[in-house]
This record gives C-alpha cells, structure tokens and sequence, in this order.
C-alpha cells in the first residue's frame, strides 16, 4: 500500500468528521466516513448550503478570503441524541485558493455535560438557599430562646459558660388565682391569653430595657442588665413593673377573664447560662431571683413587691409604702412624675 | 445523620458520570427512547439530572403531585415502566453500585409507579 493510500485510510478512520469543501461552489469535494456518519452519504449534489441551512456562508466566504479560516458550531440529531459538532474552515495552499479543509469535532459530550452543571448548579443555588433560610429561622428562634451574646457563644464553642452579671435587676410576676382561671377555661383560651399578655409584656419590657427571661405557666421573669450592662436597671425594672400591671387594668375592663398579677423586684447579681444539653434553655440564677420570687408571693393582687435597697436604686420617680413583713416595701410610681 | 446514597457514592463528580450513561441507553433505548424525541438537550440533560439525584438522596427533591402532574399526559405504560426500572438497575450494576443499594433506589422508584402510569400501585 502506497503512503497516500494509508493516509487516506487514515483520514478516513479518524473520528474527526473531514471534508474538502470548495469555497467558490460551497460543494464538497471529499468526505471522510466520520463525516458521512454524522451528516449522511455523499452525494454530489448536496452542497454545504443544503446540508448547513443555518450557516452564513457569506461570512464564510468573508472570512475566508480576509482571514482565510472559520469556525462555527451545528447542531443536528442522530438519532435521538443532539449532537453538537465544532466546524472549523482552513483555506489550502492549492493554486486557485478555492479549496478548504473543513474539519469537524464532536463536541456533544461538553454540550452535554454543561447542560447537566447548569442543572446540577441550579439545584444545589436552590438548595443552598433554602439552607440559608432555614438557618436564619433557627437563629431566630434561639435568639428567642437566649441573649445574642449567649447565642454567639454557644455557636463558635458549642457551650455557653455560666457568666455573672452584677448589678442587674430581676422581675417576677404570677397571677393570684391561676389555678382556679385554668379551670374555669379552656386550656387554648387561656394560651391565647397569656400569649397575648406575655407579647404585651415584651414590648412594654423591651420599651424600658427590660429583657424576658422564661415563662413558666403563669410565671414570668424579666431581667434588666444581662447580658448587657444597664445603669439604669432598677428604673428599667420598676417602670417594666408598674405598667405591667396597667396593662392589666386596663386589659381586665375590657375582658372577660380579670388577671390579678403580682410582682416582685430584686436587684443585686445573677449567673447566667445555657442549662441541658438537649433542651436548651437560658435562665439566671441566684439570690437575687429568690428574692424576686420571695417578694412575687407576698404582694397583693395588682402590686409591685420589693424592699428598701431596690427602691433607693430607683431614685424619685417611684415611692414605696412599708408593709408589715419585714423589709418588704410596696413600690409604686410617685404620683408627682409625670406619666 | 445518615449519608445518602448520593454521598455514599462519590456526590456529584461520579453520579454525573452515572446521569449521561442513563441518558446514552435512554435515548437509543426503542421503549423509552421516543418520550425524548421531541425534547431539547437541556431539558433531557436536566430531567436526567434531577431524576438520578433524588433517586439517590441528592440535592433535588420532587413531590409526588409534581412528579405526577408533569407525566400526567405521556402514556406511559407498565411495561415503559418496568424497562425504565432495568435499564437504572443495568447503569447502576456497572458503576459497581452494591446490589442492597440497587434494590433500594429500585423501591423508590417503583413505589412512584402509579404516579407516572396513572393506575393504582399494587405492590
């Protein structure tokens, strides 16, 4: 076999689609087997035009004269696959200058797996951001459950560790009769309530400094002064305290189920933590919140309990009147601060 | 939490592989090849894409209504079916995916049969 015969073989078998094209007649002068797969037998009268409809041939024959190569891209079906092939013209060194190689690579697999990246990517763009949601309605929801410098904690450590805040002021309210109202009533009125009632007490809470800690049934505890320091933490308490019950009172006129809160307020220093490792909760301790609860079940319906230190903390927007235990005063707002 | 079988066998770089296997037999397959006929690249590619990664647990999941909606008007038989459910099985087999794995993506899938085929699931 001659060289030229085993070239032709070669060019023949390749699995590069090659054809010889005359630019003048846009016609095919050969045709590899390749080719032939892809677009069909030769046949002498189909042309470039016929087999490419989509090819500008003007800028083709443009091209070819300024710069003497092109490439395009063509899709077609074999089968039921899309193919894609990249063409690429190359003017030969023959007398007239007529003649082209066109060569042509099966570019179908990286058509294929672009497609499938763009799908892939578009799940996992989607994924990410329902992740990211959810993760802000998680942080959300912790940041309910616990201050933000405790949350922040407990996400870079893992842990929170127990932290004394000091001076810090503590309230505690129940309501007088929440047993005998809880029977009274349907568990789902009485939810409703005191969801409506404990959101008031937030805000009110929030308005003045004042931070919920827990909820426990009827018992509610409101700090002031962790996990930030407030100078102003007896005040930030005793007005959180006497507008509590305000709330109240104006609430009971206008409702069925009359509350009959009770307070009582303690300053001094608590410990602050994250308590169970399954059940996060965050709560402060120590004597400070008994003294808080002491004073909660000696006042009566309506009243704010606490004893002398804390309403000299208070300065002269609140006065007290002594009750008969020892040390408990009743703290009220002085009737000659203006509302 | 347990690892999906996504995960378990390489995430996206080799169930890529896995998806354009499929979508080679599918589409010279003469049962289930003529649903692609008429549907571009792209689409295919991505119905592949989504279908192989929530059979195995990867980021793409579809409820049943969705997955019944869009076969709601395709005709497909049990036989379609059950060739669709060989030809998974013969791609997974030769990516070496273990057979109790095989089985498993196989059940998912055939508990979704009476989505596509529009008739009650007897199994």
């Amino acid at each position: 076999m001659s060289i030229e015969a085993i070239n032709e073989q070669l060019l023949r078998a390749i699995g590069v689609g090659v054809a010889l094209v005359d630019i003048e007649k846009l016609s095919f002068q050969f045709r590899n087997d390749t080719f032939n797969e892809w677009f069909g037998d030769h046949d002498q009268s189909i042309g470039l035009v016929d087999l490419f409809p989509d090819m500008a041939e003007l800028d083709l024959k443009a091209e070819m004269a300024t710069s003497r190569r092109f490439t395009t891209e063509t899709s077609f079906k074999l089968r039921r696959r899309t193919m894609t092939v990249a063409m690429e013209f190359n003017s030969t060194n023959d007398a007239a200058g007529n003649i082209a190689v066109l060569v042509c690579q099966n570019i179908t697999r990286i058509k294929e797996l672009e497609s499938m990246i763009d799908s892939y990517s578009m799940m996992v763009e989607r994924n990410t951001h329902e992740i990211k949601r959810e993760k802000e309605q998680v942080e959300k929801l912790l940041l309910n459950m616990m201050p933000r410098a405790a949350y922040e904690e407990y996400k870079t450590f893992g842990v929170v560790s127990p932290r004394l805040f000091d001076p810090v002021s503590v309230l505690a309210l129940d309501f007088i009769g929440f047993d005998d109202v809880l029977s009274a009533h349907e568990p789902g009125v009485i939810l409703s309530e005191l969801n409506d009632i404990y959101s008031a007490f937030d805000r009110i809470g929030a308005q003045f400094g004042c931070q919920r800690i827990r909820t426990n049934g009827d018992s509610y505890v409101a700090v002031s002064g962790v996990p930030d320091p407030n100078g102003e933490h007896a005040s930030a308490v005793a007005n959180s305290a006497v507008r509590f019950v305000r709330y109240i009172e104006q609430r009971n006129a206008s409702h069925p189920i009359k509350w009959q809160p009770r307070i009582g307020v303690a300053a001094g220093s608590v410990i602050g933590s994250v308590v169970g490792n399954q059940n996060y909760i965050y709560d402060v301790f120590g004597p400070t919140v008994s003294n808080a609860l002491a004073f909660r079940t000696v006042a009566e319906p309506m009243s704010v309990v606490t004893n002398t230190e804390f309403v000299d903390l208070t300065g002269d927007a609140f006065e007290s009147s002594a009750l008969s235990s020892d040390n408990h005063v009743s703290l009220r707002q002085s009737t000659n601060t203006p509302q | 939490m347990e690892k999906s079988l996504f995960d378990k066998y390489g995430g996206f770089a080799s169930v890529s592989r896995m998806v354009l296997e499929l979508y080679e037999r599918l589409l010279e397959d003469d049962d289930v090849g003529p649903f692609f006929d008429d549907v571009d690249l792209p689409r295919v590619i991505d119905h592949q894409t989504k279908f192989v990664s929530s059979l195995m647990g990867g980021p793409a999941s579809f409820t049943d209504d969705y997955i019944q909606r869009v076969h709601s008007d395709m005709n497909i038989d049990d036989h379609h079916f059950d060739r669709l459910k060989e030809i998974i099985g013969e791609v997974l087999n030769d990516f070496s995916v273990e057979a109790a794995d095989i089985a498993a993506i196989a059940g998912a899938f055939e508990a979704r049969r009476s989505l596509l085929t529009g008739q009650t699931n007897v199994n």
